[in-house]
């Protein structure tokens, strides 16, 4: 008899149906896989056999033959296990099933009859709901994660044993029940508060413009001034991520496997910090499997790149488009994938290679070669995508003892919040979210300055030997801050501390 | 424009290494030409320069330029790109120093190079890092024609990052070179050079040298042509300042501590240099006070002040353009010292 189970296959984080049909013929015994099944499906064989004579079922001693369907795209992963098991038990008529067809089949066998859990659960049932399918069954170790879609009736399962009495009506078992992702959001906390972080008062004014505005922040300072610290507290005063922001990071990282199963679903906004030694692939996405980079792992949250200057500059290049448009391209040999990946940029430096440059304390031993060398080698392109540009220096001694209290990061985020929705409010219909994000067309309606504003603009360029290329992002800067201050109109007091902001335009660093 | 074959032989003679070993051969012969037979090479070389807007002075040219002329070693050829007048221009002043300045010498660049341009003196000096780029910027900011005397060829850029102000200085002032198209800078290209800087100026200045700055191989060309040299004291454990110190402590410079030292010692009358009274408000004054000490990191400023963050950076800012104080490396900030 032929039997025909559904399971559902990869392809970036969209999920595309795959027929699993299996046959059984009349010959020698044998196992044969067609339709571009790569090497973890191919050797299902042996897990499925295994996994069928150790669940106490009879093993068909027959020719079989398995065709994934539609033919002519590559599959990959071992998440067909469990429907193709169930497949042949129910060629072989070891199971009578009726409603078996109803079922997207997802799970990875092991030899003893367990369902493992696989990746990509989530990606995979949201993109099935959209194709018309309610009804799954699932690992029960990726129960937690498919819990949070609402509106479907998913099973989850330990054994294959299970699985086939479920099937066969001999057991009854109820759906899962969907997890509230309010509550399980409250009980995550960071780890890190802006309250920790001493001193670095312009610093961490800086950084609440930057998430205020969604604007990219590089921080210049020698080692130890905190600049990792300060980094690792910014996803602590985004604003919390709503259900749908949450979705779309859990997509990602159940593809990528790092998601964790106790929790299910990403309710921290990610922080990803690459080494400076990461390659293309490491950053953007690919590989053989066309995994998601770090860029996309960070969608929604923050990318930390630290020691930027020390990162190959062709890896720093790639950041552009994703900086521009929010997605990560991915091209391999027969496809091209795209992951989202709309992050904050965070990023650090040194001012010089011996990092002391400028400090109070410490002689700087570079020569001016050396120091223009390092500077340069992050592009003015790159530059141009990053709005603001701040020196931090080691706190004093005076500070570090300091028993003051400082801002926690719950008071910085409330009014990191109060800006947003401004800011949602006059963008609203529009694909621009953030002042970061605005068009041209966009700066030149919402940033309009008065007389008093043009004219200092227009000091401080002369004066200051500030670059063409800063104005626009002055502007949106200021903006930001007017927005922080619950101003309707960009002030001149607002321009001044926007240029504050853009230390690496002066041109002292010669 | 045509060159005779004279003219070609001393093109051809520059491409020798060594002034010495040109100076040789310039002597063996009676003129030039019969130092050459055949002159496609000069012939060559004077197509590339006429297609990137070079030209060349040779030795016996009549606007040879005089200052030239009368020092030991005068270069045979002066391969230039821009104003020629300014060769024989009585305004220009040598402005030369280290490459690594230092917060006081920027200082002294603002304050000095500004007041010499006031009062009419041109800047030469040799596109170098540091003290020569910062003479050359200001002249360029304020629309003063300016010399550099560059030791490579012409069609090359060294440092690579003033490519663009060589371009500038071509256009609006002078750039010199001894040698050829094509000559890369090498090390000994540097002493040599700084003859003609010394020898074309009316004075050298050096606001701040090291020990072992090129700047001294200047300032010795200066006192053995007979030109002044006029050096900036500096701090003693300042390494940026000991070149200066010594020149000092040796009696050969004079010791200068306004712009007006140099600027009437060179028959010229100072211009006043002062900005115009600034007038501030309250807040600004009070943020002027707490930086009278010295500079201070921002969050330093937060803390002495009654401001928040947010206020403190307009009022910086605003400072910064009236020209009163200026941003440091570090997020410092420091009041500008007026002359």
């Amino acid at each position: 008899m032929l039997a025909k189970t559904k399971s559902y296959a990869l392809n970036g984080v969209e999920g595309y149906e795959v027929a699993i049909e299996v046959d059984l013929n009349a010959g020698l015994p044998a196992y044969d896989t067609v339709g571009l099944a790569d090497t973890a499906v191919k050797e299902s064989k042996e897990r499925v056999r295994s996994a069928i004579k150790n669940s106490l079922f009879t093993y068909p001693i027959r020719k079989i033959t398995i065709n994934l369907a539609p033919a002519d795209t590559k599959k990959e992963g071992s998440h067909f296990d469990l429907a193709i098991a169930l497949g042949i038990l129910i060629a072989n008529e070891e199971i009578e099933s009726q409603t078996y067809k109803d079922y997207i089949i997802l799970g990875e066998l092991s030899l003893d009859g367990t369902i493992n859990a696989i990746r990509g659960v989530m990606p995979l049932i949201i993109s099935a709901i959209q194709n018309g399918h309610s009804k799954f069954i699932i690992p029960s170790k990726n129960a937690k994660e498919a819990s949070y879609i609402s509106g479907i009736e998913v099973y989850a399962f330990d054994k294959l044993a299970e699985a086939a009495d479920f099937l066969m009506g001999k057991s009854q078992v109820e759906p899962l029940k969907t997890s509230e992702f309010v509550s399980i959001a409250a009980e995550n906390k960071y780890s890190v508060d802006f309250s920790e972080v001493k001193g670095q008062y312009v610093a961490k004014r800086a950084l609440e413009i930057a998430v205020a505005g969604g604007h990219n922040v590089l921080l210049i300072g020698p080692p130890g001034a905190g600049k990792t610290m300060m980094a690792k507290c910014v996803p602590t005063i985004m604003p919390d991520m709503t259900f749908e922001e949450a979705i779309e990071v859990t997509k990602i990282h159940s593809v990528a496997g790092i998601l964790d199963d106790s929790v299910g679903i990403v309710v921290n906004r990610p922080f990803r910090t690459p080494h400076h030694t990461a390659t293309v692939p490491a950053l953007m996405g690919g590989g053989v499997n066309a995994r998601p980079g770090e860029i996309s792992l960070a969608h929604n949250g923050v990318l930390f790149l630290d020691e930027m200057p020390e990162y190959q500059r062709r890896t720093l290049e790639t950041l552009r488009q994703p900086l521009e448009d929010g997605t990560a391209v991915v091209s391999r040999a027969k496809r091209t994938l795209e992951y989202p990946a709309r992050f904050m940029l965070v990023a650090s430096m040194n001012p010089c290679p011996c990092g002391n440059l400028g400090s109070k304390t410490q002689e700087c031993k570079c020569t001016p070669s050396e120091i223009h060398r390092y500077i340069s080698k992050l592009s003015g392109p790159l530059l141009d995508r990053i709005d603001l540009q701040i020196e931090v220096d080691s706190i004093s001694y005076d500070d570090f003892r300091s028993v003051v209290a400082n801002e926690s990061s719950a008071s910085i985020k409330a009014r990191v919040e109060k800006a947003r929705a401004i800011q949602r409010a006059r963008y609203e219909g529009s694909k621009t979210k953030t002042n970061d994000e605005m068009t041209n067309a966009q700066v030149n309606t919402y940033c309009a300055l008065d007389k008093m504003g043009e004219a200092l603009l227009k000091n401080a360029f002369t004066k200051l030997n500030l670059t063409a290329r800063a104005s626009t992002r002055v502007l949106k800067v200021a903006r930001t801050i007017a927005d922080l201050d619950a101003s309707e109109s960009i002030l001149s007091k607002h321009i001044a501390e926007a240029i504050q902001y853009r230390s690496l335009d002066r041109k002292y660093w010669d | 424009m045509t060159y005779s074959n004279d003219q070609k032989a001393l093109i051809m003679l520059s491409a020798t290494d060594g002034y010495n070993a040109r100076k040789k051969r310039f002597e063996s012969v009676d003129r030039p030409c019969e130092l050459y037979d055949d002159y496609t090479v000069a012939d060559n070389m004077i197509a590339k320069m006429e297609k990137s807007g070079i030209k060349v002075l040779t030795i016996i040219d009549e606007d040879y330029p005089k200052t030239l002329k009368e020092i030991y070693d005068p270069p045979y050829t002066l391969y230039y790109q821009g104003d020629r007048s300014l060769f024989n221009s009585n305004d220009l002043l040598a402005v030369v120093g280290t490459r690594r300045v230092s917060v006081y010498g920027k200082n002294i660049m603002q304050n000095f190079a500004t007041a010499f341009i006031k009062s009419g003196f041109k800047i030469i000096s040799g596109l170098a890092r540091g003290v020569d780029s910062i003479g050359h910027r200001i002249s360029l900011e304020n629309d003063s024609p300016t010399v550099a005397v560059v030791a490579n060829g012409l069609d090359i850029c060294y440092p690579s990052e003033n490519a663009d102000m060589q371009k500038r200085i071509a256009e609006r002032g002078l750039v010199i070179s001894e040698y050829p198209i094509g000559s890369k800078p090498l090390q000994f290209h540097f002493p040599e050079r700084n003859r003609i800087i010394s020898a074309l100026s009316q004075g050298v200045f050096i606001p701040e040298a090291g020990d072992k700055s090129g700047s001294l191989i200047t300032a010795d060309y200066a006192i053995e042509q007979g030109r002044d040299l006029f050096v900036v004291p500096g701090n003693i454990f300042s390494p940026q300042s000991a070149g200066c110190n010594k020149k000092i402590r040796e009696l050969q410079a004079i010791i200068t501590l306004t712009p007006q030292d140099v600027i009437t010692a060179l028959g010229k009358v100072a211009k006043n240099n002062n900005v115009e009274a600034i007038q501030l408000d309250f807040a600004s004054q009070a943020i002027i006070d707490i930086l009278k000490d010295g500079a201070l990191h921002f969050d330093e400023i937060l803390q002495r002040s009654s401001m928040n963050i947010a206020e403190l950076s307009g009022i910086l800012s605003q400072l910064e353009i009236l020209g009163a104080i200026r941003k440091l490396q570090g997020n410092n900030f420091e009041i500008i010292p007026l002359i």
